[in-house]
């Protein structure tokens, strides 16, 4: 069975778009992180649901278009595995 | 115990009870800081202690360490003959460790027509020396150390300590502001030489009001004069390196920043003289709107 995640609540988190990155507050850690693309996008995408890596992909490639040669879902799945030890996504 | 002599300073919004073991370090205070406003009351935000690292320290040798609420365990104490510098040291270790009301940048700032330049950097940039000189060509000086962004208005509130000039720099001022302003010379600090300027007496009788902060400048002294952009990734890290209190003041400071960054002119500045960091940044200012 494939890995579920969440991302923090939208109402714990501030995005705040710079120039290539993007500043996100998690206000109940109290940390800046700093973050390039694809991973706002990513907890954009997730909101408050409970889904797998291959889900996450799906719903970006309903936004974006995303080349045909890249398995998306190996991508969005480093992702989360790197934002569960930032503490902005947990494993469910 | 021994008992520790008094004084009372109010520099911005800050207010300091400097508590010593010698007159010294206090008479030299009180000289310097004769045109601030009398603190009267009794209260203040922060003591600042200098006392005799031992007890026979107070007259063999005689050696200040630096203490007070806040304090660094590490601190090495400095000789009776830089007290001086021992009391300044300890108001800043004060503002940086407990400041909470105002988001506090590690930057100078001066202002003109109600706006602020703040200038930040490391150690040699020559923002301090830089401010100083501004102040003696027709800006108000509001600082050479802190930068206190009052997260609620956006506004810079000025906190115009005695300025600290160092190594070359004690020259280059001599050159513009009076005798009457400086303080003692002291010789092989840790920091080099030092000496102090008392600021221009309009800005310390202005040292209530705030300035809307319009250009941050990134200096950097000994390099062909050059204004270069930067991103605002760059510009927000280094200026929470440059803040002492971001982590502290949490969703606050980080909605105080990120609305600096967005609103701010930034630019970082490369220079060889002080004649030519003013025309650069006379130039930048005409083109504010």
């Amino acid at each position: 069975m494939s890995q579920l995640y969440r991302a923090t609540a939208p109402d714990g988190l501030i995005q705040h778009p710079l120039d290539s990155m993007t500043l996100i507050f998690q206000r109940s850690s109290g940390i800046t992180h700093m973050v390039a693309d694809p991973v706002p996008a990513i907890i954009e995408a997730m909101a408050e649901d409970i889904l797998t890596a291959a889900d996450v992909a799906q719903r970006l490639s309903s936004s974006f278009d995303l080349e045909d040669t890249v398995d998306a879902a190996d991508i969005v799945l480093a992702r989360l595995v790197e934002l569960c030890s930032l503490g902005l996504v947990e494993q469910v | 115990m021994a008992q520790l002599h008094h004084l009372y300073l109010a520099v911005g919004p800050a207010r300091f009870r400097v508590a010593s073991t010698w007159r010294q370090p206090l008479d030299q205070l009180a000289a310097l800081y004769k045109d601030y406003p009398a603190s009267q009351d009794g209260y203040a935000d922060f003591t600042v202690r200098l006392e005799p690292e031992k007890p026979w320290r107070r007259y063999i040798r005689p050696s200040v360490h630096i203490s007070g609420d806040y304090w660094l365990p590490d601190a090495a104490p400095l000789p009776l003959n830089q007290s001086l510098l021992a009391a300044e040291m300890g108001m800043n270790l004060q503002m940086a460790l407990g400041w909470r009301r105002h988001l506090l940048l590690h930057a100078s700032s001066v202002e003109k027509d109600g706006k602020a330049l703040l200038m930040t950097g490391l150690s040699g940039s020559g923002k301090s020396t830089l401010s100083a000189m501004l102040a003696e060509k027709g800006w108000r000086f509001m600082g050479d150390e802190f930068a206190l962004l009052n997260p609620d208005t956006g506004m810079v509130h000025s906190f115009p300590r005695l300025i600290s000039l160092k190594n070359e720099a004690i020259a280059a001022m001599q050159a513009i502001v009076p005798d009457n302003r400086f303080g003692p010379l002291m010789k092989d600090t840790p920091k080099g030489d030092i000496r102090h300027i008392v600021p221009p007496l309009d800005s310390v009788n202005k040292m209530a009001s705030t300035a809307k902060p319009a250009l941050l400048l990134f200096p950097r002294f000994g390099y062909d004069p050059a204004l270069r952009d930067m991103g605002k990734s760059e510009i927000f890290v280094r200026l929470t390196q440059a803040s002492t209190n971001y982590v502290a003041l949490g969703e606050t400071g980080f909605r105080a920043l990120t609305k600096f960054v967005d609103t701010v002119a930034v630019k970082a500045m490369d220079y060889q003289s002080g004649a030519q960091a003013e025309e650069l940044i006379d130039g930048l200012w005409s083109e504010l709107s």
